[in-house]
């Protein structure tokens, strides 16, 4: 058989078999999320899963392992695929922009979750936790408590990764409100966890060691607390709320450690992401952009602090609560 | 006239491609089309530039685990050089320039050191390269303090979106790469003794292959190739990141094993690694259209690079030339 007539046939066998494919029929929402790795990862993809479904939507979900370009690669597959509308939780704050970039250029909204993009002129909506204000409301509550013990606290804040502007805020937050006891707090140690549990591990134990009379410490995820406990339970620093050797103890999220510890009395407070409204508010955001009506191109969460007085109440609204 | 039967026979990969192309155009909607066929292009690429440098180190029976270190590293030099926040130079085309030769000349020296330790301190090149790997990657964050590079020329981040003739810039990119490997190793000494060397080291120096340059030569290429392929990463992001091409590797090694080149050296085409690429490039691109996780993904494509590796374990050893 001649050549072209070879490649002829295949090239009919393709088109046949490509116009076969079965379409969806339902519209679809890709979802693209950096990474899985912490409880937080896993119960806002299941949140926005839900939230898709619960509009009429399909999804199709995909995760990067913490790989920018593998990010970048799975956004054009959707766009390829002819997503509706596009939920992505970032890798970083600038590596968002060529993402935001294509899905603009194929017509596609897109929301961004838990991450602000770096300044650009793309179309986008943001959803994202007021992190200065929740971590400034939950530090001043433990430094409240600190404060009615009536002796001045050495503090330690493990921070998170200060590339992630959602580290810098929440560092913020921290600092916001210790400055206004300075009669009661004195901050001696600040540990760098890079987001990372081993570092947060190493640089806790260090700083206990180095910093014996510590007896405040705040982190900047609750994703940490196995590795500071870890550290604390080393140094004999891990003791219920009320007994003397008792550490002012509170971190930021809301996750299942989080609730746990909260109710086993050893956490003081946590400040709380509100994980449902976010990934609601990133889907609708996807669906009314669709619909062609206006939406803010910021959408806070103003998140809640949830302590010992007020735990029975606000615990059904914790996501950590029911993972 | 060859026939496509023929050609098939001779270079299964080929098939494979076409017929996972047809079942995934079957039953993945949105994988057939124009919009995904740009798409998988895209995606291609880098991954082949990348492969094609791995290729050559594979054919004299070396590996060179150290390219996503190279990438990264690349990626910095270059991010640093070229970025507006660095500011090393006003006119965007020298700034490009100088940010590219920068980036190749990284990637060239660190694969001169991988020669060298390979020949010179006779290590085993998984183990030199994975030392590299390790120092380049270390290195790379150390550099930057573990922050990414940004503000880089529009002439650099645009050039992924612009076309010549209707093909974008990656792809001439991609196609002489591609041209200049095929020239060394068919129409070249140096690519006979690369083949020589892969195939019986002792051999070859006895018949006078310069079996130091050789190897040093192939580690140079890679980190060459490594290099080109960071700059399309680097340009598409927008971003030059220490971390940069960190996952890449499974799928570099991959596409030079699946295509069909011996891991023992001296058995191998360009046209097979280039058909490897492209089945790890439908993978990928199909099984995430089919919503499968990426944990489910890695797992497939490690399993299927572990078939033909050992379906290449019990073929032949002969010299099949690019």
């Amino acid at each position: 058989m001649p050549l072209y007539k070879q490649i002829l046939y295949i090239l009919w066998i393709l088109i046949l078999f490509g116009s076969c494919a079965q379409k969806r029929e339902r519209p679809v929402i890709g979802i693209s999320f950096e990474t899985l790795q912490t409880e937080y990862w896993v119960a806002s993809v299941e949140a926005v899963k839900a939230e898709c479904e619960r509009m009429g939507y399909d999804f199709i979900v995909a995760v990067a392992n913490g790989d920018a370009n593998r990010q970048f690669e799975q956004i054009n597959n959707f766009i390829s695929l002819g997503v509706s509308g596009i939920v992505i939780a970032p890798k970083d704050s600038h590596t968002v922009i060529p993402i935001i970039k294509a899905a603009n250029r194929a017509g596609i909204p897109i929301a961004v979750y838990n991450r602000v993009p770096a300044k650009n002129t793309g179309e986008y909506v943001t959803v994202v936790a007021d992190n200065l204000e929740i971590s400034r409301n939950t530090v001043t509550y433990m430094c409240e408590l600190a404060k009615a013990s009536g002796k001045k606290h050495k503090a330690l804040v493990v921070l998170g990764d200060l590339g992630d502007i959602n580290a810098v805020n929440r560092r913020e937050g921290f600092n916001q409100a210790v400055k206004a006891y300075p009669e009661t707090i004195e901050v001696v140690a600040e540990v760098p966890s890079e987001w990372n549990q081993e570092k947060a591990l190493s640089g806790v134990t260090n700083a206990l060691q180095a910093n014996p009379d510590i007896s405040f410490i705040f982190t900047s995820s609750d994703f940490l607390f196995p590795a500071i406990v870890s550290a604390m339970k080393s140094a004999d620093k891990y003791y219920p709320i009320g007994h003397p050797k008792h550490v002012v103890f509170g971190g930021f999220d809301g996750d299942a450690m989080a609730y746990r510890l909260l109710k086993e009395g050893y956490l003081d407070a946590d400040g709380v992401q509100d994980v449902f409204y976010e990934c609601e508010a990133s889907v609708q955001a996807v669906i009314e952009r669709l619909a062609g009506k206006s939406v803010e191109t910021t959408i806070v969460d103003p998140g809640f602090v949830i302590h010992q007085d007020n735990f029975d109440e606000m615990s059904s609204k914790m996501w950590g609560a029911s993972f | 006239m060859v026939s496509i039967k023929y050609y098939l026979s001779q270079n299964s990969i080929v098939g494979v491609c076409i017929l996972y192309y047809v079942l995934m155009a079957l039953v993945v909607p949105g994988f057939f089309g124009a919009n995904n066929t740009w798409n998988l292009v895209y995606n291609f690429i880098p991954l082949l530039i990348l492969a094609i440098g791995q290729t050559f180190v594979i054919l004299t029976a070396g590996i060179d685990l150290s390219i996503t270190s190279i990438v990264a590293v690349a990626s910095v030099v270059g991010g640093y050089l070229m970025s507006a926040d660095s500011g090393l130079f006003s006119s965007p085309l020298i700034t490009v320039l100088v940010g590219i030769t920068g980036m190749v000349l990284a990637g060239a020296i660190i694969g001169l050191i991988n020669g060298i330790a390979v020949t010179r301190l006779r290590m085993p090149a998984f183990m030199v390269t994975l030392t590299s790997l390790m120092f380049f990657s270390g290195l790379a964050i150390w550099l930057t303090q573990s922050k990414s590079i940004y503000n880089l020329p529009t002439l650099l981040v645009d050039a992924p979106y612009k076309t010549l003739l209707g093909l974008p810039y990656p792809v001439y990119l991609a196609g002489l790469v591609y041209l200049v490997s095929y020239l060394i190793l068919n129409k070249t000494l140096v690519g006979e003794w690369i083949y020589a060397v892969g195939t019986n080291v002792k051999t070859s120096w006895l018949s006078g292959v310069n079996i130091t340059s050789t190897i040093v030569f192939v580690y140079i290429i890679s980190g060459v190739c490594a290099s080109l392929g960071a700059m399309i990463y680097t340009a598409r992001l927008e971003t030059g990141s220490p971390v940069m091409g960190q996952n890449v590797l499974l799928d570099v090694i991959g596409a030079v094993i699946i295509g069909g080149t011996s891991l023992f050296g001296g058995k191998g085409k360009l046209q097979w690694t280039a058909a490897g690429a492209l089945l790890m490039t439908m993978l990928d691109n199909s099984l995430n259209l089919l919503g499968m996780s990426f944990f489910l993904i890695m797992i497939v494509k490690g399993a299927i690079i572990l078939l033909t590796a050992l379906f290449n374990q019990y073929q032949p050893k002969s010299l099949v030339h690019a």
